[in-house]
């Protein structure tokens, strides 16, 4: 019958030295008298009571003993009062320690929380991205399929039911809804279209009514609409919704559903689901598919089933060579679909923070290294007053605490600041507003602090526990006599310390030069548009509105955009370039049999889409006022058209098919454009007259309008926008942006990583700088005897400069060349944001070095100068 | 510390200065705590009735000294004089205070 060792830990942990084994034999004794008498229960109960009231009453009691310094008569021979006075008494001395070199203090809490409240930001924002499940029952059995958002209804309609390794498959796309309040004002949501299947294969169930069955996504079936958590709520959040009708979009729709609280999908954005109306031959491939697999089946590993199914799309479908759905044909979980793209961005961040919060510990351990060896005389004589190992290390672990909590109060604000930079700054998307901003973050904080406060202690103590092992008092003593020239042991792990610092350095400043270049190099494609000075306006019209009103109603808008101050011309597109693969379809030649009917991308603007854009004619002419409708209608292609279909022939005149059931004549060639995305070879494409074939599909449209030189795109976008509202009722404006933003998400994810890694970096050559100005001032300090015996002796104080120069610069060489190997290991990790630039990249490898070199020279020859101005007369005597 | 200025006591230092009295020759931390546990019931936590014991030796009203009991070396406590004269007056104030008042006859009256 023994006591539960838990509650006797605590005990003996709080109770003063000199009294706790007594005690705790008691308390056995007495734990074996009630187990006798009541069983056991009780008296771990009991135990339990005793340990946790004695804890509660430690705090005032610890604090009475440190304030009075009382000490018991019977304990005179083995004084210590309960486990936290001591830590009392650190914390006293510590704090009037800190407050006696502000230095210090400041520059130990400061490099902290930059380190802190970066990592702790980074957290916030990774952690419902890469830790968090995804809010459907069914996650770990649901794969996405590849070639996302290509997929038509006629593939999806032929392989339902029969996709192989699959209990059932649902596809879906995007669509922004306009929803009818009930006086005259519209908002756009963001929703998905999706056949009947959907919430089955998520397996999420709705807080409200019920999700879509089978027959919901014919044409003719009832129009229905499920919505999310959050929008109901704002819809005044009352159950009798379900039933009710919403005009989307100018249909009403009955809501038969509410999805619970975070659920989303497959963005956090999305508000409203809808059946779709699938059309059984509809070829528009604008739809991802998601499935649930058959029981006992992983989605990460559906290869044979993936080769059966490429095999039957082989069969049914032909496919151009840019769009074969039978090549890297892949399903994968859903999880991985959803979350895998963002994952290197995450992974690169969150390690360059991690290293950056080590620079920053490492540099606080160097900092208070440095205190320790001032410190030594103080500390020879408290051992030699009997403070053991434990009692020396202390002090220094409180003050590392105090550092830590006061790092991470600054830290929070930073991590705040810093979260808020980040959202925006990082290509997050629907993760940023899935990422929000609560108490874990300074719960985060909190610990990373007191576990960087821990690694911070641990060098320190570490060389402390060295030297009083090695000969204890003497070596401490004889180090003080001899103003440090023999103590070599801890100047080398300082030394290392800066090595380490400036590694990682290295590490994160090639990385962020390598982005650097990369980006440079994706900002140096021409795209093939004048990206300046337009404004860009998605809006989408009402589809009950029939198409002819709809297109006279943009060709009214954009005669009224034209007619603003300011602006020099203006258009209206069915897609713009650089958003990304899509709309393309099959096209062949009149009168050449040999040409396999292929698709080209297809494109559809009004009368000055080429200007406005600053497309280039190469030959030939775009449209002009004599495209009229009716009849032939005119074609314009680009070069790489041409020179795929036409290659050594002149394309202007000839006549092609597809698409519309006209004939077509080539009127002109215009220069490639970067139709789909930035960095994909040319691809070809054609245009056609948005009056010439009554606009594109669906409602959508895009007007751009190109500002005139010396008026702004942004000031247009606002006028725009209310011409806009003006001259084109019934459409609703989905977004508004500008053509240089648009090219700037083409460039994508490595931009804004590429901004956050030389931010991190800036902070990292910051940081290394203080590192090595600290431990070079040190040493400089420490060796000023040995210097002024050489001056005296006759040695110049250039040379001294030199000396010192060159161990700083021996540092600093060293944890250059470890850092470029480190960095050619992890170049991997950065590969997917780069472009036309290798991981071995001497240009980059170059720019770090030298940046790491100047920083690391200018750091150490602060203290080098003031060492070669020593006076030897004044030191010599001082240290006499 | 004079004694008058320990007055009055609160209610736990007295109970424990009692129990100290009580337990004469054993006067350690655990047979206080459990002298007081079994007179009154209350089960108090070992390092409050320690932090307590502190405090009155710091006041001087208890001392402490070590003995060995069954071989091992034990913090025992002793009432000091200043500690009766404490108690004394606390008694002599409570006394004071209920001179005149007779509980039985109340509760019967408002019974």
């Amino acid at each position: 019958m023994y006591p539960p060792r838990l509650p006797l830990a605590i005990l003996r942990t709080v109770l003063p030295r000199a009294e706790r084994e007594e005690i705790v034999a008691d308390l056995i004794a007495e734990y074996r008298e009630i187990a006798m008498a009541h069983g056991e229960r009780n008296a771990r109960a009991w135990i339990w009571r005793q340990a946790l009231g004695t804890a509660r009453a430690l705090v005032p009691w610890a604090l009475w003993r440190e304030s009075t310094a009382f000490e018991p008569r019977a304990n005179a021979y083995r004084p210590g009062g309960p486990m936290l006075k001591h830590f009392i008494t650190d914390a006293r001395y510590a704090l009037r320690r800190l407050r006696a070199r502000p230095t210090y203090a400041l520059l130990s809490v400061l490099t902290l929380a930059l380190g802190i409240g970066g990592t702790a930001a980074v957290y916030a924002i990774a952690r419902p991205v890469l830790f968090d499940p995804l809010p459907y029952r069914n996650e770990k059995e649901v794969a996405s399929f590849w070639m996302s958002f290509s997929w038509n209804e006629q593939e999806f309609t032929w392989l339902r039911g029969r996709f192989p390794g699959f209990q059932s498959v649902a596809m879906y796309n995007h669509r922004d809804l306009n929803l009818q309040g009930t006086g005259n004002e519209t908002r756009l949501l963001s929703g998905v279209a999706s056949s009947a299947e959907l919430f089955d294969i998520l397996g999420t169930k709705p807080a409200l009514g019920n999700t879509f069955k089978t027959g919901d996504d014919v044409v003719g079936a009832d129009p229905v609409a499920i919505l999310s958590y959050g929008l109901w709520r704002e819809m005044g959040g009352e159950q009798s919704i379900i039933g009710s009708r919403l005009t989307l979009n100018g249909i009403p729709r009955t809501v038969i559903g509410v999805m619970p609280r975070g659920f989303w999908f497959p963005t956090p954005e999305v508000r409203v689901w809808v059946p779709m109306q699938i059309n059984p031959n509809g070829r528009n491939g604008s739809y991802a598919l998601v499935g649930l697999v058959q029981p006992g089946k992983n989605p990460d590993h559906m290869e044979p089933d993936v080769d059966q199914l490429v095999s039957m799309l082989k069969g049914q479908f032909q496919y151009p060579v840019q769009w074969d759905k039978t090549k890297n044909a892949k399903v994968q979980s859903i999880h991985e679909g959803f979350v895998g793209p963002m994952r290197p961005a995450l992974v690169a961040t969150m390690a360059a923070m991690v290293l950056v919060l080590i620079i920053a510990c490492v540099n606080v351990a160097a900092l208070m290294l440095g205190q320790v060896e001032s410190r030594a005389s103080e500390l020879a004589v408290r051992a030699a007053l009997g403070a053991n190992r434990n009692r020396l290390t202390q002090p220094l672990i409180v003050e590392a605490l105090i550092i830590g909590v006061a790092a991470a109060a600054v830290g929070a604000g930073l991590a705040v600041a810093g979260f808020r930079v980040l959202t925006s700054a990082l290509p997050l998307g629907a993760w940023g507003e899935a990422a929000t901003f609560d108490w874990t973050l300074f719960v985060a904080a909190l610990a990373l602090s007191v576990v960087s406060a821990l690694l911070v202690v641990m060098i320190p103590s570490a060389s402390l526990w060295r030297s009083s092992a090695a000969g204890g008092l003497q070596n401490m003593l004889s180090r003080l006599r001899t103003g440090g020239v023999r103590g070599g042991g801890a100047m080398r792990t300082e030394r290392t310390l800066v090595v380490i610092e400036m590694t990682v350095a290295m590490l994160i400043a090639s990385s962020a030069t390598l982005l650097v270049r990369s980006v440079a190099n994706m900002y140096a494609i021409d795209p093939g548009i004048d990206t300046h000075n337009v404004a860009v306006i998605d809006a989408s019209g009402t589809p009950t509105v029939p198409l002819a009103e709809r297109n006279t109603t943009i060709e009214q808008a954009v005669a009224a955009l034209k007619e603003m101050p300011g602006v020099e011309n203006a258009a209206a597109a069915m897609r713009l370039p650089l958003r990304g693969n899509g709309n393309s379809t099959g096209i062949s030649v009149v009168g050449r049999d040999s040409v396999q009917a292929t698709t080209t991308y297809f494109r559809i603007g009004t009368l000055d889409y080429f200007s406005t854009m600053g497309i280039k004619l190469v030959s030939g002419r775009v449209f002009d006022a004599t495209d009229q409708p009716g009849g032939t209608i005119s074609v314009v292609i680009n070069s790489a058209l041409a020179k795929t279909y036409f290659p050594g022939e002149n394309p202007i005149g000839r006549m092609i098919a597809g698409m519309y059931n006209v004939p077509q004549q080539i009127i002109g060639v215009v220069d490639d454009v970067a139709e789909g995305t930035l960095t994909a070879a040319p691809a070809p494409a054609r245009y056609y007259l948005w009056s010439q074939v009554l606009g594109g599909f669906g409602t959508g449209v895009t007007f751009v309008v190109r500002a005139k030189r010396g008026t702004s795109d942004v000031a247009v976008l606002n006028e725009a926008r209310q011409t806009l509202a003006r001259a084109a009722p019934g459409f609703g404006i989905r977004n508004t942006t500008t053509m240089s933003r648009v090219m700037d998400q083409a460039v994508g994810p490595a931009r804004n990583v590429m901004s956050l890694l030389t931010a991190l970096s800036v902070l990292a050559l910051v940081l290394g700088a203080v590192g090595i100005y600290g431990v070079m001032a040190h040493f400089a300090t420490r060796r000023k005897r040995d210097w002024a015996i050489r001056v005296a002796l006759g040695l110049s104080g250039t040379r001294v400069v030199g000396r010192v120069l060159s161990q700083g610069a021996v540092l600093v060489v060293i944890g250059v060349v470890v850092g470029a190997g480190a960095t050619l290991l992890v170049s991997r990790l950065l590969s997917t944001f780069l472009f036309g630039v290798s991981g071995t990249d001497p240009v980059a490898f170059l720019g770090a070095t030298a940046a790491l070199l100047v920083t690391g020279m200018i750091a150490s020859f602060i203290p080098a100068r003031r060492a070669g101005k020593v006076d030897p007369a004044l030191v010599l005597r001082e240290e006499a | 510390m004079s004694a008058s200025s320990m007055v009055p006591l609160g209610v736990l230092e007295e109970q424990i200065l009692v129990a100290v009295i009580r337990t004469r020759d054993a006067a350690f931390g655990m047979s206080v705590r459990r002298e007081i546990k079994r007179v009154t019931g209350r089960d108090l936590a070992i390092g409050a009735v320690y932090a307590t014991l502190d405090r009155l030796e710091a006041k001087g009203a208890v001392k402490s000294r070590r003995v060995t009991s069954d071989g091992a070396s034990r913090r025992s406590f002793a009432v000091t004089r200043a500690g009766l004269r404490a108690l004394a007056e606390t008694q002599a104030m409570r006394e004071r205070l209920w001179k005149g008042v007779d509980l039985k006859a109340l509760q019967t009256a408002t019974a």
